[in-house]
């Protein structure tokens, strides 16, 4: 689930300065070799791939594709949409995790597990039961469109609706986490400090969550940009930047599809590597009074 | 007693499972009281009754003259202290102790001379800038203090603080609390488990169990005279021996246990009792070279006992003894090589009457 941390720590590893490293490799156990091994597959199976994509694009291809306004909008499209479903997903998802962290109720099993469902439905069925909803006489389409003028049907907003339902598991998941590992006798001490519950909440329980809550927001994010089979039924136009790449193979065949693929994934990387940043400095900084 | 800073009245409460049943404690200005008793026996639901995280289905609780049954905790000015001291690890030493004065809106910033004092006070304020990982225990415990007393309680309630450290870290910060808590002046409660804590800390002593307090009184009132057999095994009485009754002159019990015959001094106990627990402490035992003159001791308890064991606890030691019922005495190591202590061999014991507490068989 922690994707990012591999990629975040496989650049440091490689470096010489880790006096660690040749003293843990000294003697390894054979637990350890095999494990290593076996990871190494998985290592590969993961970059390989990627590089590849990678390395067989020119400049030349890429400065072509990122030339085309259709590629780029697509691009800003993907991205615009994903920050908004990840805003949504923390004002929405946030809270939930923290009444699941919280609460002993004897249904919460149940309500966590409805969290995770959308992590099981095939994306497809997702995106046409989500057409259900939200048409225009779905049972939110419909009266999103009569009072708020909302329409969900080839809109943004409908993108936004897509990426979300696929991809808020991560963050009520990685919040909830983040809620159950912070010590209530810490918000017990502040309560008799003087702080009301709202207070504690804001000084004490989220900036001790914020780590968790980040990396599920992270995570909400990289899946919503990565989304293609909800949001393609839902909205096909506009184009996302995975439904662009779609039409671009369709239409003209794997080269063009494969430069704007490597764009949109270096692009990817790097925003997630920025938001880790962010992220991690964030909560060295969330000292309070400093 | 003088007018008592908080006064617990006859609180129930029902938490699921488990239930505080009338529960009552007062507790006078500088005065230290410890809750003791076993684990889940309603310490912590009563010290967080107090504090304010549950609401007493019955009864009352008044800090400082003031009813605070129905208010939220913030409202009451108590200093909480948690096990391993509750710092907040993402803030500073300074801004710990800061978070005390912002949280009831007495300051604003974590460089105030307000902090500076406080941290001066408890010798901390070179570690102003650290992190409570990069803390010793005794340096958590002086910074978690000093943020306690920015909020200017009026009542400390500690919640096994110690119950992480081992043995000898324990000794060290219980000594330096007790200084603190005897030069600062403010009454406390101390939940916990282990007995030292209350014979070293405190004046009161309310022994819990099973949600209810089944003795409360001085603590050396208490260890000397426990009122049933709970408290007399949780307060570590190492001999609790079935006797029965043979004659009563005034206060002065006979009591047969098998074959021996012990004087016991029992003014309170009533007069029809017939089977009684013979309460005997350790240190209560004076053990004798067999051909040692009698000390004058002239009404007391003499008998002649085979040593079984002699357990080494470090400067103490414990003589386990069998003179047709089992004894244990508990003397210094020192005295135990005086005496030539040896399994299998004899030593005279010697009992004063008033040392044995008799409880109702």
């Amino acid at each position: 689930m922690r994707s990012a941390d591999l990629l975040a720590d496989a650049s440091v590893a490689s470096g010489p300065s880790r006096p660690r490293w040749p003293a843990a490799m000294a003697r390894p156990s054979g637990v350890m070799l095999v494990s290593w091994f076996l990871g190494s597959v998985l290592l590969a199976f993961i970059v390989v791939p990627l590089l590849g994509l990678a390395i067989s694009q020119s400049g030349a291809s890429l400065v072509h594709v990122a030339a085309l306004p259709e590629v780029r909008n697509a691009i800003l499209l993907s991205f615009a949409s994903a920050l908004l479903a990840t805003s949504v997903a923390a004002l929405i998802g946030v809270p939930l995790a923290y009444a699941l962290a919280h609460a002993t109720f004897p249904g919460r099993g149940i309500v966590a597990a409805i969290v995770d469902i959308p992590l099981a439905v095939p994306h497809t069925v997702a995106g046409i039961a989500l057409l259900f909803a939200f048409g225009r006489r779905g049972i939110f389409g419909a009266p999103a469109e009569a009072w708020l003028g909302l329409r969900f049907w080839g809109t943004v907003a409908g993108i936004v609706i897509a990426m979300l339902f696929v991809s808020v598991p991560y963050t009520v998941s990685a919040a909830r986490i983040g809620f159950e590992s912070v010590d209530p006798r810490l918000e017990k001490v502040a309560r008799t400090l003087g702080m009301g519950a709202w207070r504690v909440l804001w000084h004490v329980t989220l900036p001790l969550a914020w780590r968790s809550i980040a990396t599920g927001l992270i995570l909400t994010c990289a899946r919503a940009i990565s989304e293609f089979g909800a949001v393609v039924i839902l909205v096909y136009y506009p184009m996302t930047a995975p439904v662009k790449i779609y039409e671009l193979f369709l239409r003209f065949g794997l080269n063009e599809a494969a430069a704007m693929a490597t764009l949109l994934l270096a692009l990817s990387l790097i925003l997630l590597i920025l938001f880790r940043w962010l992220a991690q400095g964030q909560g060295r900084a969330s000292g309070y009074g400093r | 007693m003088n007018r008592p800073v908080l006064a617990v009245e006859d609180v129930s409460l029902g938490l699921g499972a488990f239930s505080l049943r009338n529960v009552s404690l007062a507790l006078a200005p500088g005065e230290v009281l410890t809750l003791l008793g076993p684990n889940g026996a309603g310490k912590s639901v009563t010290l967080e009754t107090i504090a304010g995280f549950h609401r007493p289905r019955a009864g009352r609780i008044v800090i400082g003259g003031r009813d605070v049954t129905s208010l939220a905790p913030e409202r009451r000015r108590v200093g909480l202290m948690v096990q391993n001291y509750g710092l907040f690890p993402h803030l500073t030493v300074a801004a710990n102790v800061a978070f005390g004065f912002v949280a009831c809106g007495r300051a604003r910033r974590p460089d105030g001379a307000d902090v500076a004092r406080l941290l001066t006070r408890f010798g901390i304020d070179h570690l102003a800038a650290r992190l409570p990982r990069d803390l010793s225990p005794g340096e958590k415990q002086r910074t978690a203090l000093a943020r306690a007393l920015a909020r200017q309680p009026e009542i400390f309630l500690f919640d096994e603080p110690f119950s992480a450290l081992d043995a000898r870290t324990r000794d060290t910060l219980r000594e330096e609390l007790r200084a603190f808590l005897r030069e600062a002046a403010v009454p406390a409660i101390f939940v916990t488990h282990d007995q030292a804590d209350a014979t070293v800390l405190a004046d009161q002593v309310a022994i819990m169990d099973r949600g209810r307090i089944v003795q409360a009184g001085p603590v050396a009132e208490v260890f000397r005279a426990p009122a049933n057999s709970f408290v007399a095994d949780f307060t570590g009485v190492e001999n609790r021996l079935p006797g029965r009754v043979v004659s009563r002159a005034g206060g002065r019990w006979q009591i047969a246990i098998g074959d021996r015959l012990l004087q016991a001094d029992a003014p309170s106990l009533a007069a029809g009792t017939a089977d009684v627990f013979l309460c005997i402490r350790g240190e209560d035992v004076a053990l004798r070279s067999p051909g040692e003159p009698a000390s004058d001791l002239s009404t007391g308890n003499r008998l002649t006992m085979r040593v079984e064991r002699v357990i080494g606890l470090g400067a103490l030691c414990r003589v386990v003894l069998d003179g047709g019922f089992p004894l244990i005495a508990c003397l210094t190591r020192r005295a135990a090589r005086d005496l030539g202590l040896v399994p299998g061999g004899h030593a005279v014991v010697e009992i004063e009457p008033e040392s044995i507490h008799l409880l109702a068989g």
